[in-house]
């Protein structure tokens, strides 16, 4: 049983990671809010797995949450804005996307790498999946560093923020329910905020390219 | 004894339903595009007439083009003898391993690659570049998800990896062997020239990798290279099948055991076929600069899976 | 025939040969030259095999110099690369015989004949030196013998730079083997290598001993990035002379290194050997991109010779890695396919320098983008050259597959190591070493495809005639070697393991392979039968014509017209050219090679659209020159010109500076305590 338990998590967050990685690869917005979608809901199904085995009833409420919030409403509110800015490609980020793929390998090395300790010291059956939910946070860190488009660096983001959920989950099975919640209220917020905010900068320089705020100064 | 007929049997059954396999994909292609496409074994009417064909040879071709055809298909009757298709360990088993089957495949490409530069057109040496290049490229990625087999089952040795899955069968769910069939998986469209790499219906030169390299040959020597390309597909489709999910595999060589290897290989094959005709019809051809990035991809899909099978030791 | 018979007729082969060049002319002095070289060599072999199966290492030592005796020593790894010395030299003297024809009433044949003679004498010396003042002497005696022959063509443009280079860096890497020397003898030179296993050492001085035998034979042996050299010198030498540079002298710099580090230091941390492994995959790496690039044939080769290079590094890293977490079985393993690529690697690339001399010497011109068509005019040099191609392309069954197989298996046992973070190194290695070996493949297509196949692109290759005899022969030698190494693997790689056998590291070791036909890896990690597979090759080879034959296949042939779109006729310049072969690499690899750009357009003067001419250029220069060398060059001229002010030319300031020393120099004897 705890073999299976273990491989799922792996298997889970290997899926997890994969996600992420597709923001490197493809060069839609539509591709990066379907591989958005799809990551939450896997992460969801985790979380689910967890709750099973570990025989944590919150953990279910924590899935549908993330069901709800990432796989349903916020992908809906990143498609609206899509709406908006349609034909936003990114096709001159600053590192091309070969070299940004074998960059990812290495980060997912350093991810193991860093979080060595972690897993040694943990007991749990899920901590095998740690070192790839940490590469996780650590390519979409990337992601928003070396990409132009406002809307990319978003999903970045929200990718960022699975990653640390994930980490939260196959660590310590979960965070309490309350501060869940309240993390949940603060991801909405951010996302909201950010819309606003990339809806000025259409509004000024009709593109969402963030380089363009050079041009702020003088 | 009885292990070596099997192992020519074995050998003589890939090389006669590699033209099916091709036939198979194409008519499953056709269903999905509402055409009623040629039947199955179109194929092997090909071969037939080809064989029947006068063999025309460029004025500036040398030994090099006459000789490559014969290389291609005998190295690749040679992987054909090395490869677990029916049953395992088989006799063969000593003489090469996995690198040797990669190694043995690249030896094909290499000499027709320098078959197509020998007839002096543009279009034999345009495909022997691109076919080197992808060939190139591809070599890491089947070299981490060889790795990370072997991780898992100790030894590169193909028999021992196929008995490895078979006694451990968790270990068919790890996420290292799922990985490494993803990455072997991008790889295979790369090495037999499928779409989204390379599209084998085109007709035009200046989209065509594989078929601009072999734009001159003809008669029984177009032949043979049609007919070891399609079992090289066999070969990659045979490993996807029984290294990754080896029940059916005789691993005792009665009747009934080899009766069973042959359904289940059957089935394996048409599972394949219908994803690799299901994956042409729904995607375009990549630009030949984008296919680096699609190895890349393969290549990392090989990375992860080796540093999950270090994971989970 | 006692070892130090053979011992003897090589020494005195050799330098018979140096003074036959020097006082006799023509072609009997080419002949003696080559003659002598030959008999030296194959002395030199039988040497190496005599004494690879012998229990005890013999020695001699005679009294040569002030301080010290000349003091010789042949064990197991001394052997090994006598042999290596003795095949390459045997092929290159035959070849020489025939090529340094050319060089009658041009160039001085004396010069070039008495220096090919040194140059294998000193090598051979080398390997089997004893004490460190021996292996200084016959290292500087290579060097400048070396260097005295790639000056040989010195008219030529180039030649004159690339020996500047050649010799500034080998001295360099001569000064830190000087510099290792002290501190492995603790400042005596005169100290004997057994003397020096038996030292003890703080870990400081042997740190900083690795650190200078890596810079002195890691400049020698042509690593990433002391490599600028071999690019530059290895074209411009004679090719006989290029041959024996690529497959010997930078073999030294492999067998100082494993002497060095495995025999006298006895191993050390892990990061020596993670440091050689990195470095090997590095310069496996950029060697074959750079090598890709190329379109002169003897830079091409000269690059892949830095690629090999670096991929018996990663095998000997690989190895020294394994020795330091005491998995002496996997250490065996590397090392053993390390050396063994050594001597495969000497094979082929000489066997390709030769051919590539051939085509130089039958043409005139070492540009690809000028040749074609050479397979129909040199039919025997062009094939010996496919075998060359295939065998560094690492195709089975030839013997660079049976080496790099060995190295794989060698980095598929990296997960034995107990340290993770250790262990992943290992994935990347084989990753860069399969992309290494597939780009390489890639090279010699288009090396000689280009070269040799099709029609021919100027008249100076269609005028292209079949090399002399000679030629013929030395070449026939290196392949024969190439096919039989490759064949032979489960007895080579056995007598590989036993001259590994007497060095200190390795000792007290099982015996690792057995000599069965399988050659078999320990642990039943894998298995590989190079001859059953080369026999099935060979049987299906027949089989399939002869089965086409009966099966009724129609076996008419007719010669046409290549088919080009219903165009009529066709020209040379509608063939692909070596440039465009390698234009999709070029543009994936972009960013590392940042070639430059150069297009201008004349437009007719009567209106601007109508262009009357574009010119293109395209350059890619290796950024290791510009940025490297480059700042480093700089450094010196200025901190030079900055020492030059202290030159006033005045002498008043002359005797100023005297008075001073002497003030200075009472202060210090009065009040030092």
């Amino acid at each position: 049983m705890d073999g299976m338990f273990s491989q799922l998590s792996v298997l889970g967050s290997s899926l997890v990671l994969i996600f992420g990685l597709i923001l490197l690869w493809r060069r839609g917005v539509t591709a990066y809010i379907a591989a958005f979608r799809w990551q939450s809901i896997v992460l969801a199904l985790v979380t689910a797995i967890v709750a099973y085995f570990a025989a944590d009833h919150e953990l279910y409420w924590v899935a549908g949450a993330l069901l709800l919030l990432k796989g349903v409403v916020i992908p809906g509110l990143l498609k609206r804005m899509e709406r908006r800015f349609p034909a936003e490609r990114e096709l001159d980020p600053y590192v091309n996307t070969a070299t940004s793929l074998v960059v990812a390998g290495l980060l997912v090395l350093f991810g193991y790498a860093i979080t060595r300790p972690l897993v040694a010291l943990s007991q749990l059956p899920t901590r095998a999946g740690m070192p790839l939910a940490m590469g996780l946070v650590l390519v979409s860190l990337f992601v928003v560093i070396s990409r132009k488009k406002a809307l990319t660096q978003v999903v970045g983001f929200l990718m960022l923020e699975n990653g640390l959920a994930l980490l939260a989950i196959l660590g310590t099975y979960g965070i309490p329910l309350i501060v869940e919640l309240g993390v949940f209220l603060d991801v909405l917020m951010g996302f909201l905020v950010m819309q606003i905010f990339i809806y000025q900068i259409h509004e000024t320089f009709e593109s969402i390219d963030v380089e363009q705020l050079n041009h702020l100064r003088h | 004894m009885r292990a070596y007929v099997l192992q020519v049997t074995q050998a003589t059954l890939a090389l006669l339903l590699a033209p099916g396999l091709v036939g198979l994909i194409r008519w499953m292609k056709a269903r999905l595009q509402n055409r009623r496409g040629a039947p199955m074994w179109q194929p092997y009417a090909e071969l037939r007439k080809l064989f029947q064909k006068e063999v025309i040879v460029s004025s500036n071709a040398s030994w090099v083009f006459r000789a490559a055809p014969f290389l291609v298909f005998s190295s690749t009757v040679a992987v054909t003898l090395l490869v677990p298709i029916l049953a395992v360990p088989l006799p063969f088993d000593r003489v090469g391993d996995l690198l040797v089957v990669v190694y043995l495949l690249l030896l094909g490409t290499f000499f027709l690659a320098l078959a197509g530069l020998d007839v002096g057109s543009p279009f034999g040496g345009m495909g022997a570049s691109r076919e080197m290049t992808v060939a190139a490229l591809a070599e890491p990625a089947i070299a981490l998800a060889i790795f990370a087999l072997a991780l898992s089952a100790g030894s590169t040795n193909l028999g021992q990896i196929v008995a490895r899955t078979l006694a451990h069968p968790g270990t068919a769910l790890s996420p290292g062997h799922l990985l490494a069939f993803g990455a072997l998986f991008v790889v295979t469209l790369a090495e037999t020239g499928r779409l989204p790499i390379d599209n084998p219906a085109t007709h035009l030169e200046l989209t065509m990798i594989h078929e601009a390299m072999v734009l001159e040959y003809s008669g029984r020597y177009l032949a043979l290279i049609e007919w070891a390309a399609a079992t090289k597909l066999l070969i990659f489709f045979s490993l996807l099948g029984n290294l990754f999910i080896p029940w059916g595999v005789a691993v005792a060589l009665t009747p009934a055991t080899v009766a069973i290897a042959v359904f289940s290989l059957l089935a394996k094959f048409i599972v394949l076929a219908g994803t690799v005709a299901v994956l042409e019809t729904r995607i375009a051809k990549l630009r030949l600069f984008r296919v680096p990035e699609l190895l890349s991809v393969s290549f990392l899909l090989g990375l992860l899976a080796v540093t999950s099978s270090f994971l989970l030791r | 025939m006692t070892p130090e018979h053979l011992l003897l007729a090589v020494v005195f082969s050799y330098g018979t040969g140096a003074l036959a060049a020097i006082v006799v002319g023509g072609a009997v002095g080419r002949g003696l030259v080559a003659g002598c070289a030959l008999l030296a060599a194959l002395s030199g072999v039988m040497l190496g095999v005599i004494c690879l199966g012998a229990e005890h290492a013999p020695t001699v030592s005679a009294p040569f110099l002030p301080l010290t005796s000349f003091s010789l020593r042949i064990d197991g790894l001394s052997a090994f690369f006598l042999i290596l010395i003795g095949i390459v030299g045997a092929a290159v003297s035959v070849y020489g015989f025939g090529y340094s024809a050319a060089y009658e009433g041009r160039y001085s044949l004396r010069l070039l004949g008495a220096m090919l003679n040194i140059l294998l004498l000193s090598l051979s010396v080398q390997v089997m030196a004893d004490n460190a003042l021996t292996f200084l002497v016959a290292w500087e005696a290579m060097s400048l013998s070396a260097y005295l022959m790639v000056l040989t063509e010195h008219d030529r443009p180039g030649t004159l730079r690339a020996a500047h280079w050649y010799i500034a860096i080998t001295h360099a890497s001569f000064a830190a083997l000087v510099g290792m020397f002290l501190l492995l003898s603790a400042g005596d030179l005169t100290t004997s290598f057994s003397a020096m296993r038996s030292a003890l050492l703080t870990p400081g001085v042997r740190n900083a001993a690795f650190v200078l035998a890596l810079l002195g034979f890691g400049a020698k042996a042509g690593i990433v990035p002391l490599h600028v050299w071999l690019p530059m010198a290895h074209p411009v030498a004679p090719s006989h002379v290029s041959a024996l540079m690529s497959g010997v002298v930078i073999k030294m710099g492999i067998y100082g290194l494993v002497r060095v580090t495995i025999d006298l230091l006895v191993g050390g941390p892990s990061w020596w050997g993670g440091l050689v492994l990195g470095i090997g995959t590095v310069s496996a790496l950029l060697g074959v991109l750079y090598a890709l690039m190329e379109h002169d044939l003897k830079r091409l080769l000269a690059f892949h010779s830095v690629e090999n290079i670096g991929i018996i590094f990663i095998g000997l890293g690989a190895g020294l890695l394994f020795q330091s977490y005491g998995l002496m079985t996997l250490a065996t393993l590397s090392v053993v396919g390390g050396l063994y690529h050594t001597l495969n690697h000497a094979c082929f690339k000489g066997l390709l320098f030769l051919g590539a001399g051939s085509v130089l010497h039958a043409t005139g011109t070492r540009n690809m983008e000028e040749l074609g068509g050479l397979v129909k005019r040199m039919p025997r040099t062009a094939f010996f050259f496919l075998v060359g191609a295939c065998a560094i392309s690492a195709l089975p069954p030839l013997n660079g597959f049976a080496s790099e197989w060995l190295v794989f298996q060698a980095l598929l046992g990296g997960s034995a190591i107990p340290q993770a973070e250790v262990a992943l190194i290992m994935p990347i290695a084989v990753a860069m070493l399969a992309l290494t070996s597939g780009l390489a493949a890639a090279c010699f297509v288009k090396a000689f495809g280009i070269t040799f196949l099709a029609i021919p692109r100027t008249p100076v290759a269609e005028r292209a005639h079949e090399s002399p005899v000679s030629m013929q022969a030395g070449m026939l030698t290196l392949a024969v070697a190439c096919v039989a190494l490759g064949l032979a693997p489960f007895v080579i790689v056995p007598l590989l393991e036993s001259s590994l056998a007497g060095l200190n590291g390795f000792t007290a070791t099982t015996v690792v392979f057995t000599p069965a036909l399988p050659l078999q890896v320990p642990g039943t990690f894998g298995q590989m039968s190079a001859p059953l597979l080369a026999v099935g090759l060979a049987v299906l080879l027949t089989l399939v014509p002869l089965a086409l034959r009966i099966l009724g296949a129609d076996q008419r042939l007719r010669v046409g017209d290549t088919w080009g779109c219903g165009r009529i006729g066709q020209t040379p310049r509608m063939q692909y050219t070596a440039t465009a072969f390698a234009e999709p690499l070029r543009r994936i690899f972009a960013e590392l090679y940042r070639p430059t750009r150069d297009l201008s357009i004349d437009f007719h003067p009567a209106s601007k659209y109508f262009v009357q001419s574009i010119e293109y250029r395209s350059e890619i220069h290796p950024w290791f020159e510009r940025v490297l060398y480059g700042g480093l060059v700089l450094v010196i001229r200025t901190t030079a010109r900055w020492v030059r002010r202290l030159q006033g030319g005045s002498l008043h300031l002359y005797l100023l500076y005297m008075a001073l020393a002497f003030l200075v120099l009472l202060t210090v004897a009065r009040w030092w305590r």
